[in-house]
């Protein structure tokens, strides 16, 4: 049994309240446990304002973690500072919900793969042209859209290129935060379609982040289900679909749906 | 064949629209929001309009309400309201028999007024009633959208409402202009997953006990599952299917309408590639020449390219294809 790819233990996260006054915040993230090993998918699901983008945000370090632990890889994430932590930060990949907020629309498709790559200190060349257009490829997209713009790109275009980008420097894992709920059913599809093929070719680890159950179990290995900060329910995506023990949880799935799709037999 | 085919129910048509167009000036040439849609709803009825982004939903609700951006050209061939002209009277109907339920029901309420003041703002152009009296009716609209506490909501402001209980107030003043038709533009879309269940059982309820009719706009199939009796599919500004909800859920014949239900996340078993649609919606400012869905379409033959779809009938099921009996 190999250690997981990442733990987390007890997470606490809790932003500063707002007044000089103000009584101390409820945390956003509330004890939150998670293990999540190499190779598998994680979908974390919760209304808006559960503490969703607090857990990932806590797991990319961009906010300040009260208490708990997580442990990278079998490292202390926590404890990793400065250039050390730049370094590590690399080996997480992170995908938005808005490619078009998270992609700068002066930059060409190139110039934005490229961003990672000069940033991690590589220098620039054909390696590295070479490397950008694979990447690319390896997205779904041919390389006459590298001299192109984002803002001339579809929302599924720029879905993929914003998932292109998250993977230039080979993370083990993918951190994802509602990468489909901008996006129409036919193009949610294309992208959940393309995270399945990358997570079989790279051997993945995904934390999915979604308020949308039902998207979220097709791809998960396991479901954790967020409430207030707090986890309602945790566990294989099958037990979870087939059988939630929580109330909370059975609504989420939505309004009943739907009379079985009758199979074709003209 | 494949699915039964349902008869057509004898229901007094209140919606009928035919050959719907909205265009809209733009400095890339004219923008087709609407290229054609027909649309038939029967008092009583939730009818579900359903699409992708961009497939004009909205733009045919505006076209309702008569609200189309200035410039824009609409044109129809039958535009009939419950036997009135929409194409001159819109404008005339809004607010007092067909009334707008947006998604964001923040935006659609006046932040610095009470929800009180709010109410009596509708019912004062509506009812010669004294002002007691509106109050009263106030009360009783707001307790009848499932609010608790109606009376000490009139003091209120928006603000101190959640989101659904901010819709329950939209719907509350919509009744409150004693409109008969909602026109609701996705109103579940902003709420979280239980209290827009809420929400739609609510309009459901309404329906039942009020007998109104409402066209329901959406791109979620839980919402059309749940509430609508019949639904029509949208492409590229086009209506291309239209019938039973159920029918469209189960037994979708236009290729578009069966593609759009495969792509589902829940149409395929758990960790299975999805049914992805691939290619783009046509740009909305190029004309279109044979069936719109021809470049995505798997089933395409070399006449979708040229030649226009007929429109396909059985019962009270209608789809626009080239194939006889539909989706393969
Ligand atoms: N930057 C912030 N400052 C203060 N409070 C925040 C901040 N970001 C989120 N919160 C609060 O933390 C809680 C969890 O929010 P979030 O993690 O964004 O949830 P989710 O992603 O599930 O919608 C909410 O109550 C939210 O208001
Ligand atoms: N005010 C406007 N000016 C120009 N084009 C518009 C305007 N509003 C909508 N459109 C265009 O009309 C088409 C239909 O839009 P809309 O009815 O909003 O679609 P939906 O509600 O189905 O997402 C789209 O191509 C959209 O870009
Ligand atoms: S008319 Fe042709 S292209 Fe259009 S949906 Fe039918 S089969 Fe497909
Ligand atoms: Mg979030
Ligand atoms: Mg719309």
């Amino acid at each position: 049994m190999t250690a997981p790819l990442l733990d987390v233990h007890n997470l606490v996260v809790r932003y500063k309240p707002r007044g000089l006054f103000a009584a101390a915040a409820k945390p956003a993230v509330d004890r939150v446990s998670l293990s999540l090993p190499a190779g598998s998918t994680l979908g974390v699901v919760g209304e808006s304002g559960s503490g969703k983008s607090s857990l990932l945000r806590a797991v990319l370090r961009l906010v300040p973690v009260e208490s708990g632990s997580i442990t990278l890889d079998g490292q202390d994430w926590l404890a990793a500072h400065g250039p050390a932590l730049r370094r590590a930060r690399h080996s997480i990949g992170f995908v938005a919900q808005n490619p078009f907020l998270s992609l700068s629309p002066r930059l060409t498709i190139a110039q934005i793969l490229a961003e990672p790559l000069l940033a991690r200190g590589d220098k620039p060349g054909a390696a590295m042209q070479d490397r950008i257009a694979v990447l690319l490829s390896r997205c779904g997209l041919p390389p006459d859209f590298l001299p192109r713009r984002a803002r001339e790109l579809s929302g599924g275009q720029a879905q993929r290129v914003a998932i292109a980008r998250a993977l230039a420097l080979s993370p083990r894992l993918l951190v994802l935060d509602e990468p489909t709920s901008a996006l129409d059913v036919s193009v949610q599809a294309q992208i959940l379609n393309l995270l399945m093929d990358l997570k079989a070719d790279f051997g993945l680890s995904m934390l999915f982040v979604t308020h949308n159950l039902k998207v979220v179990a097709h791809i998960a290995d396991q479901l954790m289900v967020m409430r207030q900060g707090s986890v309602v329910e945790s566990g294989a995506t099958e037990r979870i679909m087939s059988a939630a023990e929580q109330l909370y949880t059975q609504e989420l799935m939505g309004f009943g749906r739907r009379a079985q799709k009758s199979a074709p037999t003209s | 064949m494949r699915c039964a085919t349902v008869k057509g129910t004898s229901a007094v048509t209140l919606l009928d629209l035919q050959g719907l167009s909205v265009t809209i000036p733009s400095p890339a040439g004219p923008v087709r929001a609407v290229r054609s849609i027909d649309l038939r709803i029967a008092k009583g009825e939730i009818h579900g309009l359903i699409g992708e982004s961009g497939c004009g939903k909205t733009m045919t609700g505006m076209a309702l309400l008569g609200l189309t951006p200035a410039g824009a050209q609409v044109a129809a061939r039958v535009f009939q309201f419950d036997g009135i002209d929409l194409s001159t009277s819109a404008a005339v109907l809004r607010g007092r028999r067909i009334a707008l339920i947006s998604q964001d029901p923040a935006a659609a309420l006046n932040p610095v007024l009470t929800i009180g003041r709010q109410m009596d703002n509708v019912l004062r152009t509506h009812s010669p009633h004294s002002e007691a009296d509106r109050r009263a009716g106030a009360v009783a609209l707001l307790a009848a959208t499932g609010l608790p506490d109606a009376d000490k909501l009139m003091t209120s402001y928006p603000h101190q409402l959640s989101g659904g209980m901010q819709q329950r107030v939209v719907i509350a003043q919509a009744l409150a202009t004693g409109a008969d038709f909602l026109i609701a533009d996705e109103p579940t879309t902003a709420l979280d997953v239980a209290v827009g269940a809420q929400v739609l059982a609510l309009l459901r309820q309404l329906v039942a006990d009020r007998g109104l009719t409402i066209l329901m706009i959406t791109h979620d199939m839980d919402v059309v599952a749940a509430v609508c009796d019949r639904a029509t599919v949208l492409y590229a500004g086009l209506s291309v299917e239209t019938g039973p909800a159920s029918a469209i859920l189960t037994c979708p014949r236009h290729p578009y309408a069966a593609a759009l239900l495969a792509a589902l996340p829940d149409a395929a078993p758990h960790g299975q590639r999805l049914a992805a649609i691939d290619g783009q919606i046509p740009p909305s400012t190029k004309p279109i020449s044979g069936c719109a869905f021809a470049p995505r379409c798997p089933a395409a033959m070399t006449l979708c390219h040229t030649v226009s779809p007929p429109v396909r009938v059985q019962g009270d099921h209608l789809w626009a294809c080239h194939l006889a009996e539909g989706a393969p």
